[in-house]
C-alpha cells in the first residue's frame, strides 16, 4: 500500500467522529448567575436544545463534553471553576455566554468579578447579551457545532 | 434608655436612632414584645459608620428600623438575641468592617479570609485589585500580583 492511501480513510474516519461529537455535546450545568435562567429556557421545551444534540444537562463534569458559563464569574469561583473544567474528559469545549463573562460586564469596575473566563479557562464560542436570549445561546452552540466539524461560517 | 430622634420613611415605617450603650437593651424589649430580626446593613458615613436594623412584627405586621451611630467602629452583637444576626453581622464585618462585640465566630463570609480591607468602605482603593487563588487542599490565597491568581 503507497502512503497517503490511507490517509483518506483516517479523514473520513474524522469527519465521521466530529459529526458524531458535534451532534451529541452534552452541556454541564454551570449556571453561575442571572444567565442561568436564560440556559434552562433554552433547555426548556419550548426552544428545546435536545434537537441539536445537546440532550440532557449533567451535574457531573465527567459525563458533560460542554461547560456553558453562565453569569457572572467572581474572583472566588474562578478557581472553582477552573477546577470543574479540568474534571471534564477530552474532547471539552467552553461556551462564555453573557457580556459578564466575556469581559466583566456592569461589574467591571468592581472588586470582586474576573474581568472575562477566558482568563481562567479557552473558550470557543463566545455569545454577547445581558442576558443572551435562548435562540441567541442556541445559535452559539450551532456554532460550535460547526467549529467542531470544521466548517467555515461564512 | 432614650430616643434620639424618631422619624418615618415614605412607607409609613418607623425610624429610631438609639445610643449603641442601649442597643442590647432596647433590642431585648422589642424581641419580648414579638419582633424579628429581618436585616442588618451599614452605612459608611466616612467619620462615622451607621449600623441599621430592619426588625418585623409577624403579628402586626410592622417594621421597624433601628439606627445605631459608631465612631471607632464597634457595636454589641445580638447574636444572643437572635442566632439569624450571626451571618447578617458577619456579612457586614466583611463588608463594611463593623466590629460585633461578643460576637463568637467573626470571620469573613464572602470574600477569602486573606483578603485585605472591607470593599463597601468609602476609604476602599478599588484600584488595588485583589486576585484570588486555590491550591491543591482547597485553600484560597490572595495577592496583588496578577499572576498569581485571578
Amino acid at each position: 500500500m503507497k502512503t497517503g492511501d490511507f490517509g483518506y480513510q483516517l479523514t473520513t474516519v474524522d469527519k465521521a467522529l466530529e459529526w458524531a461529537r458535534s451532534n451529541s455535546l452534552w452541556p454541564l450545568t454551570m449556571g453561575l448567575a442571572c444567565c442561568a435562567i436564560e440556559m434552562m429556557a433554552t433547555q426548556g421545551s419550548n426552544l428545546d436544545i435536545a434537537r441539536f444534540g445537546s440532550e440532557i444537562f449533567r451535574n457531573s463534569p465527567r459525563q458533560a463534553d460542554l461547560m456553558i458559563v453562565a453569569g457572572t464569574t467572581t474572583k472566588r469561583m474562578a478557581p472553582r471553576v477552573r477546577r470543574i473544567y479540568e474534571e471534564m474528559p477530552y474532547p471539552k469545549y467552553v461556551i462564555a455566554m453573557g457580556v459578564c463573562v466575556i469581559q466583566g460586564g456592569p461589574y467591571v469596575d468592581g472588586y470582586s468579578v474576573v474581568l472575562g473566563v477566558d482568563k481562567v479557562i479557552p473558550v470557543d464560542v463566545y455569545v454577547p447579551g445581558c442576558p443572551p436570549s435562548p435562540q441567541a445561546l442556541t445559535n452559539g452552540i450551532l456554532l460550535l457545532q460547526k467549529k467542531i466539524r470544521n466548517e467555515t461560517d461564512r | 434608655m432614650e430616643i434620639i430622634e424618631e422619624s418615618q420613611d415614605k412607607f409609613g415605617r418607623k425610624i429610631y436612632k438609639i445610643k449603641k450603650e442601649d442597643l442590647l437593651e432596647f433590642m431585648r424589649q422589642k424581641k419580648n414584645e414579638g419582633y424579628y430580626l429581618s436585616a442588618i446593613t451599614g452605612v459608611d458615613m466616612r467619620s462615622y459608620i451607621e449600623v441599621v436594623y430592619h426588625i418585623y412584627n409577624y403579628d402586626k405586621n410592622e417594621y421597624l428600623e433601628i439606627k445605631v451611630d459608631t465612631e471607632d467602629s464597634h457595636v454589641p452583637s445580638l447574636t444572643k438575641l437572635w442566632k439569624a444576626a450571626d451571618w447578617d453581622e458577619r456579612e457586614q464585618y466583611d463588608l463594611m468592617g463593623v466590629i460585633f462585640d461578643g460576637h463568637e465566630n467573626l470571620r469573613r463570609i464572602l470574600l477569602p479570609d486573606e483578603w485585605v480591607g472591607h470593599p463597601l468602605r468609602k476609604d476602599y482603593d478599588l484600584k488595588k485589585v485583589q486576585y484570588v487563588s486555590m491550591d491543591k487542599e482547597g485553600n484560597e490565597h490572595v495577592s496583588f500580583d496578577p499572576n498569581e491568581g485571578w
